[in-house]
Parts: structure tokens; sequence; C-alpha cells
């Protein structure tokens, strides 16, 4: 073995040159030869007898030579290289040609490497926090209508409280670690930016369950989780760097954090550790973790956090669900009725991206295939052209192998070579994806909006790989057509035909034929790509057009932390009445306003519902009406239309009669035919009267693609009830007149004036709250339309090359139709033809393919179903028009034909 | 490529290096026409190898490291290329040799028996 590898190696320095050179093994030879010619003559020959006895006995010199440069060198390394060195050479010498190929190539590589590399981030590898992340599960319960409290089937999390944990623990088998994991909004006193934190409640049973390690100080431990122990926090690399400059002596500093939901309160928390950069648990925003239990009011023993276990080892996860469902029935006393199924925590994390990662997978697929044919057609042409080299090679003794491995080592160098300028486009590609992706990081805008594991997407070793095996695979699949298509040919034949004799016709045919089919495979993907990018954009269209009812445009939206020490509730709406009054009075603000939230916020409120009579005992029953506080000029600010009766205004202060507003949909709901203005409702347990004085439009809460739902409106300064006022703070809205970005030094002003300690955050033009929204309709629209561009420039190119190409072919014979006297005409509608029909056939192949896979946009598609009439008409007839100006172009050049010239040019 | 023609090859390829590397260890340092001229002497000039068969052999011995060729000059003030065997070279040779051995005895047996 040893010995073997050493030969291979010396013979790999051999093929380097680096070894014996040949005019050393030459001299060797003709030592051996001389020698052998003095012997004979010492046996008497004359010199030339001597010279021929000699040759006779020792061979001929270049047999032997060649046999030692054989071995030497390993002949098939040896072969690459002439291989290689002649591709290059063909490539230099018909550089236009090797760009174009390149360059398709480029795109259709690039695009798949830049997917790739977002499906290998965000499907594929395993969640860094965690080398176990693949049996890290959630428990998911499903409601049917009959059981939900909403009155609709339900689908959520499990969770659980430390005692019921603890029950789970100790009675499953296929649970190796039970726990909880519950997001928690908290702000760092005395930090602007630090005023809405995202963390996580956790209990401390999951750190050693996913085997966290902290990067300074410990983890939690049981002891943590005790009544009455000291709360301790644990913060993120990020947080440590951000707000505490990486100070090394974090470690047992007291932090003062503000609950920034619910409450409000004010504690205080021992920093235990630092987790490190890599630790995005349960998500990346995450920037702190607190034990469950102590944080809780109470000490939170009934309090539920949502449920996350560890598989035990070669647990099947239906086993693990058939297990687990009917103790935890058990143990929370679910109703019957409910059924449980688990959830990989990393597949929960990707779930919402997943169909459309799938779907832009396949496109980059359509398109790299669209490339594909392109460049194999490409390579059909211009082996046609190179015929006769061919054709002498093999008469020279080539044989068929050695000519396909010289074909196939061109096709596979221009594709390394498009492999290599595609990378270079992925990473654009990526930094395009990762801008579009990119939303504001808020929490009160839902979980739903960020693109998971952004930040993970980037170009590795693994996405380099596989772009080197595409590479490879792509050269050898456009090189296959060409390459057994030429080198099959009997030499003699291809001489001939290169010679200009006639081919025969038949081979003619075959080929027009091949390159017909790959121009409709082209064609109908393209097709399928462009129904698909279609439909996207005019669900896009329609998404953006929605009438939120409302107006965004010009209006800036901010909060404001106050401390909670000095600020107790009641203290909030003075803060805020004052605040409201100085906003009136910046110059470029035309109305200013404060409610408990805005559209697009996530936060439902129901305020204990809307009743026609009182009841002092009633519980608040789920999917009541949207309560809204406002203040007198939110609707103003907002531009909400008000549609009969009035808004709210100056007399409708504390203490005045008590009026609301509902919208239209609650009024066509609860007051079906009569005139709901005038009215006395009653809100939650409250006995008092509210009567309604207005109805305002509807307005799209909770997102552009979410229908409207029924809402009410409360002035704030008459609001008396219960429970916090702003539960995730007051949120400020500011209708400017032009720019509303302008106004916010003037604000900041505004606010320090106020109170030196107030912290303004979440700054952001309304507009961009809506955008954020739609920011993932957006980026698939984009990119999706993107590759659909590219599939269809390249399959149009391709129409045009195989078109060109056969006017070129047939310029003879077009030469004699008009000196036979066709007219322009004729010979226009005789080219032409072959163009319409293979797009025709390409469409309609295309449109089948199409009504096939739009159903999986089914999920992405907004007020459009997947079988869109008029998209597909639309795209067809677009696409099409194209096709034909593609042959057209050829076609024209066929009729310019001179047919003196044509006759001639053979 | 034919399997049959590299078969034949292997069975000489194999006997040439036990010839060449045995003509090493009996004489010392050789060139290659020496070498020829040895094994042409001692099988009666049944055995005349041809350049294009002795030097690609050499060459394969000396990739693998049993012998060691050099530059030197012959009594007869002529330069030639002197091959020597190397330490793993006379390993070979004692392992080959008792391979053929096993293997001549092997075809002894069987040829005996058979006639």
């Amino acid at each position: 073995m040893q010995t073997a590898l050493r030969e291979w190696v010396r013979r790999l320095w051999g093929t380097l040159r680096l070894t014996r050179t040949d005019r050393d093994l030459e001299e060797e030879l003709r030592t051996h030869f001389e020698l052998a010619a003095e012997d004979a003559r010492h046996h008497g020959a004359s010199p030339d007898d001597a010279g021929r006895a000699a040759r006779l006995r020792v061979g001929g010199a270049a047999q032997a030579m060649e046999a030692l440069r054989d071995q030497r060198g390993l002949p098939w390394l040896n072969d690459l290289r002439h291989d290689l060195r002649y591709a290059l050479r063909t490539l230099k010498k018909s550089p236009g040609f090797g760009l174009v190929v390149i360059l398709t190539l480029a795109l259709g590589i690039g695009a798949t490497t830049a997917i790739y590399s977002v499906v290998h981030a965000v499907l594929m590898k395993p969640l860094a926090y965690s080398r176990e992340s693949d049996r890290l599960v959630r428990l998911i319960m499903n409601m049917p209508a009959s059981v939900s409290p909403t009155g609709r089937p339900l689908r959520t999390t499990v969770s659980l409280s430390a005692a019921e944990i603890r029950d789970l623990e100790s009675r499953s088998q296929a649970l190796s670690g039970v726990g909880t994991v519950g997001p928690v909004l908290m702000g760092l006193s005395g930090y602007e930016e630090a005023a809405h934190l995202q963390g996580s409640r956790v209990s401390a049973t999951v750190f050693s369950m996913i085997d966290a390690r902290p990067l300074l100080g410990r983890v939690f431990d049981s002891n943590d989780e005790a009544p009455g122990a000291d709360p301790v926090i644990l913060i993120s690399f990020a947080a440590w760097h951000r707000y505490f400059a990486a100070d090394p002596n974090i470690l047992n500093r007291t932090l003062t954090l503000d609950t920034a939901l619910g409450p409000r309160r004010q504690s205080r928390y021992t920093v235990i550790g630092v987790m490190p950069q890599r630790f995005a648990f349960p998500s990346s925003q995450t920037q702190f973790w607190m034990p469950f239990q102590a944080t809780v009011p109470g000490g939170g023993a009934a309090i539920r956090g949502p449920m996350l276990g560890r598989l035990a080892h070669g647990i099947s996860m239906q086993a693990a669900v058939a297990e687990i469902g009917p103790i935890v029935r058990e143990i929370r006393l679910d109703k019957p009725g409910i059924t449980y199924e688990l959830l990989r925590e990393q597949d929960g994390i990707v779930a919402q991206v997943k169909p459309a990662l799938l779907v832009l997978t396949v496109a980059v697929g359509f398109v790299l295939l669209i490339a594909c044919v392109n460049v194999a057609n490409l390579l059909l042409a211009r082996m046609a052209a190179r015929q006769r080299e061919i054709a002498i090679r093999g008469a020279l003794g080539a044989g068929r192998g050695r000519l396909i491995r010289q074909v196939l080592t061109e096709s596979v160098v221009l594709a390394m070579i498009g492999g290599v300028a595609g990378t270079a486009l992925a990473f654009g590609g990526i930094t395009l994806l990762q801008m579009l992706a990119t939303t504001l990081s808020r929490i009160d805008l839902g979980t739903g909006v960020g693109f998971p594991r952004l930040d993970e997407i980037g170009i590795d070793g693994s996405v380099l790989l596989y772009t080197a095996a595409t590479s490879v695979v792509t050269g050898l699949a456009v090189g296959l057509l060409p390459a057994f298509r030429y080198a099959r040919r009997d030499p003699m034949e291809s001489l001939r035909a290169a010679a200009g004799a006639s081919a025969s016709p038949a081979g003619v045919v075959e080929a027009s034929t091949l390159r017909g089919a790959l121009v409709v495979i082209q064609i109908a993907l393209a097709m399928i790509l462009l129904v698909g990018g279609g439909l996207l954009m005019n669900s896009f269209i329609k998404l953006s057009g929605v009438d939120p009812g409302y107006q965004p445009a010009h209006v800036l939206t901010f909060q404001v932390a106050l401390p909670v020490d000095r600020y107790p509730d009641a203290r909030l709406k003075t803060f805020a009445e004052d605040l409201a009054a100085g906003l009136r009075s910046v110059p470029g603000v035309r109305a200013a306003a404060y409610a408990n939230q805005l559209p697009m916020v996530q936060l439902r409120d129901t305020a204990g519902g809307l009743w026609k009579t009182p009841d002092r005992g009633r519980t608040p029953a789920p999917g009541g009406p949207d309560a809204r506080l406002v203040s007198r000029e939110y609707l103003d600010v907002m531009g909400i239309r008000v549609i009969a009766g009035r808004g709210f205004s100056e007399r409708d202060g504390a203490g005045r009669p008590r009026v609301l507003l509902v919208n239209r949909l609650l009024a066509g709901r609860d007051f079906p035919g009569e005139d709901p203005i005038g009215q006395q409702v009653y809100i939650g347990r409250d006995p008092y009267p509210w009567q309604i004085v207005g109805i305002v439009d509807n307005v799209r809460q909770f997102g552009l693609d979410r229908e409207p739902e029924p809402q009410f409106f409360v002035d704030v300064r008459q609001w008396s009830g219960t429970g916090p006022l702003f539960p995730i703070g007051a949120y400020y809205a500011v209708r400017a007149d032009g720019n509303p970005v302008s106004v916010i030094p003037n604000i900041r002003a505004i606010v320090r004036r106020l109170d030196r300690q107030a912290a303004l955050f979440n700054i952001a033009p309304m507009e961009q709250l809506v955008t954020t929204t739609i920011a993932q309709p957006r980026m698939y629209t984009m990119l999706l339309s993107i590759f659909a561009g590219i599939g269809a420039t390249l399959a149009v190119i391709g129409i045009y090359g195989v078109m060109a190409y056969r006017v070129t072919q047939r310029t003879r014979e077009i030469g004699i139709r008009m000196a036979l006297g066709a007219r322009r005409a004729q010979v226009l509608a005789l080219v032409l033809r072959k163009g319409v029909t293979l797009t025709i056939i390409g469409i309609a192949v295309g449109l089948v393919g199409a009504a096939a896979a739009t159903r999986f946009l089914q999920g992405m598609l907004f007020g459009i179903t997947p079988l869109d009439a008029r998209t597909f008409a639309a795209v067809s007839l677009l696409f099409g028009l194209v096709a034909m100006l593609a042959s057209y172009v050829p076609a024209r050049r066929a009729t310019k034909v001179d047919p003196i010239v044509a006759l001639r040019s053979e | 490529m034919p399997n049959r023609e590299q078969a034949k090859t292997d069975v000489l390829q194999g006997t040439l290096d036990l010839m060449v590397l045995q003509t090493l260890a009996t004489l010392g340092p050789l060139h290659g026409y020496a070498i020829a001229s040895r094994l042409d002497q001692v099988s009666q000039g049944a055995l005349q190898l041809n350049m294009g068969t002795l030097y690609p052999g050499l060459m394969r011995l000396e990739q693998r490291g049993h012998v060691r060729g050099q530059w030197g000059v012959t009594p007869n003030n002529r330069r030639a290329r002197f091959y020597t065997l190397t330490a793993a070279g006379r390993k070979q040779l004692v392992s080959e040799k008792a391979e053929w051995s096993r293997m001549t005895a092997i075809m002894r047996t069987l040829l005996h028996d058979e006639g």
C-alpha cells in the first residue's frame, strides 16, 4: 500500500514535470542503443549492419519514449491537462461565445446558490444553540370549534405550570426533559433604546435540557426558582455589548427593570451570567433570560408557560405524542375532543417561511434548467460549426471516448467559470435578500413579521461545496448532448459534411427537431415562472392597494417610557394629555393623539365586551369586539372616517355624559336593521351606560391581509376601567404637514421639556409599520419576479438563437426560393412559422404546467386564486408577443437575403 | 482496454521486476544495457528485452523506491545511468523470491500430479 502510494506520488510529480526530463530519458535510450551497436561490431558486423542489428534487438526509441512518458506520469491526468489547455485555448479563440455561456450559467448557478444558502441556513442547519436541537419539541393542541373558547377551531402551544411540569416529567418516559419557555418584555431603566427588551422566562430545567453553557458566570439552577429567591437575570452577548460595553465586571451587577407589559412595576435583578453569541434561544432577538417562577407576581405556582420538551433517545414523535397526550389531558384537565401533536422546535421556528422557500427553490431550479437548455443549445450549434475540427481529430485517431471527454471538459470548464461568477452574484443576491427581509424588530408588531434565522444566512463551506458540485453537474449535463451527438459520427461522413457537401438530410432534421424540443422546454419553464411571478405580483398589488381604513401617510408614531416610581397609572393620563397638547404646538404638526394601541400592533383588548344590558357578574367572553382607548384627536390624526353621527369633541371630557363610537362592522352585527346612534350600551361589568354617538369606518387592525373586526372607540378621558390603562405603553401619533420624520427633533425637545427622564422609543412613520407587515410578501414577490424575469429573458434569447441559426443554415435555400420568385412575405412566413409553432407549443405546455404548479402558491396569495384566469391570459399574451418578436428579428433578416450572394455563399 | 493484454503484461512485469532485482543483487550496480545483456546471457538468448519494456520497468522500480538510478561512467568512459538496489528493494526481492518459490512449488506439484 505504501509502495503503491509512493509510486502514485512520484508519478504525480512526473505529470507536473518535476522528475526526469525527456532529454535525460532520451540520452539513456541512446546509450543503450550505442552499446548494443558496439556489441554487434565486436561480433564482427559492419557499422551499417551493426546499427540495423542493434535496432532489431533493442526495439524503437520512439515507442520506448512513449512507454516511458506514460510510466513517468499519470496518463489520465496528462490527458486532462491537455483537454483543459485545449478548452481554454478554444475559449480564448471565441471569447464572445464563452462570455454568453458563462454569463448564462452564472445567472442560473448564482440564483440556485443564493437560495441554497438560505435554505441551508434556515431549514437544514441544526439550531446553533444546542447540539440536540432536533430533539427539542413543543406540544401543540388542536381544539375543535365545539370546545374552543372563541367558538372557532384553535391551534395553540400547550402551556404548563411548574407543578404540572414536575408531574409530566415524572410520568413521561418519552421525554427526557420538560420545561417552559415564554416571552417577556422588560424595559431597562435609563436606557432610551432599551425601553422594550425582548426576553425569555424559562424554567431552570430548560438550560440543562438544551445543555446551554454561559460565556461568563453561571446559568439558572433550581435554587433560583425557589419562592423568595433573589431575582436573577442572564443577558445575551448582544445586550452585553450594546448596553454595558462588554463590561467584564458585569457579574453581580444589579439592573433595574420595568415591566413593559401589563401592570407597571419596577424590580431589581442581579446579573449572574452572559450567554455566548450563538445562543439564539429561542430566537436571535432574545436579549435576556429570567427564571420563570420568581419573576411572576405571587410566585407563579399556578401560572402556565409554553412547554418545551426534549425527546428521549430513540423515541419517535408518534410514540411520544401517544404517551404524552393522555398525561397532559389528565394533568391539565383538558376537555375531551382536544387532540395533541408534537412539533419540532426547529420546524416550528421556520414553519411560516418554509412553503415560500420551497417555492423559491423550485423556481431557481427552473432558472438553472432554462440556463442549461440555453447553453446546451448554444453548444449544439457550436459543435455543428466545429464538425470539421472534430472530424479531423477523429480521423487522426482520437477515440470516441477521448472526443467525448474533450467536449465535456470544455463544458465543465465553462460551467466552473460560470460557477465562480455565480458565487459573486449570489453574494449580491444574499445581500439584497437580507435587505428585503430585514424589518423593524418589534415584538409589538407580532412575531411573524421577522424572517427567522436571517443573520445565519451566508456563503460558507457547505454552500461553496454545493456550488462546486452544481457547476460540475451542470457542465456535464449541458455537454452530454453535444458530446454524444458529435462524437458518435463516422469520421468520414463528418469530414464530408464539414467540407460542405450536403449532410444527410435526416441528420439536419434530427438536429433541428432536437433544438426545437429544447426551445419548447425553455418556453414552458419560463411560462410557469412568469405565471407564478405574475400571480404574486398581482396579489401584492392587491395587498398594498387595500384600503386600510386609515391614512398612514404623513403620520409619525412613537412611544414614551416613563420612570415607573414617579408615574403611577393615574399620572400617565395627565402626562399623555400634556404631551399631546405640547405636540400640537410643534410647527409642522397638524394634529397629535395617543391611544392604547395602533393599527398593526398585535394586541387584543376587549375591555370585557360591549353589551346591551348591564350585568355586574358577567365573565368577559372571548371573541368580543376590540376596544380602543383613544385621545380626542385620534380619529383625525389616523384619518379614520366618521360615516354617521359625530366623532369625539372637546365637550366629551371627564365627567361629561359618556359616549362611544362603534365601527361599521359592529353596528351591522349588533344593531341589524336599526340605527345604533343614540343607543345605550355597557362595557364589561361596568353598570353605567355609554351612549353611541357615531359610526366610524372599518379599520384593518391586525394586518392588510386580515379582514377588519368589530371595534369600538372610547375617549381615554372618560375611561375609568380597572386594569392597566396602556398595557404596552401609550402610543403617540402625530400628523405632519410634510415628511413626518422631519418633526422628530422638535418632538424630542418637547418630551425632554416635560420630563428629563422620559425616553422616546419605537419611533417610526406609520407607513413603515404598514410596510413592515408586508415585507415578506414583498420579498417573495420580488424574488420570484426576478427569477421569472431571468428565466424569460434566457428563454427569449434561446428562441432568438435557434431562429437565427436556422436562418443562417437556410440562407442558400432562401436565396434559391427568392431567385425563383418567392415574395418577401412568403419567405417571412416560411421562417416565422417554425418560431410561432415552437412558441405556441411552449406556451401551451407551460400553461398546463403552471395550472398544476401554482397551487403551491396558495398560502402566499391575497385576494386572488392560484388559477387566476386574467394572470394566465396576460402572461401568455405578453410572453407570446415577446417570443414571437424574438423569432421575427432573424426571420426579417432572411427576407433581406440577396439571392446572388446567397447562391455564391458556398 | 482489453483485459487479456493487461493480464499478460502484469505477469511479465512481475517476473521482470524479480529478474532485475536479482541481477542487481548478484552483480551490484549496473546500467540498463548491462542488465539486458545479463538476462540475455543467462537465458541463452531466449529473453531479449527491448528498450520499451526494460526502461519503463526500471522507472517503475525506481518510482516504487526499490532501485535508485544515477548517472555514472562505464569502464570504457561512457556516460550511463547505473541502477543500485535499495534497502527496500532488497526486502522486496526476499519476499518476491519466497513468493516465487512457493508458486513454482505449487505449479510443480500440480503439473506433476496431472502428468
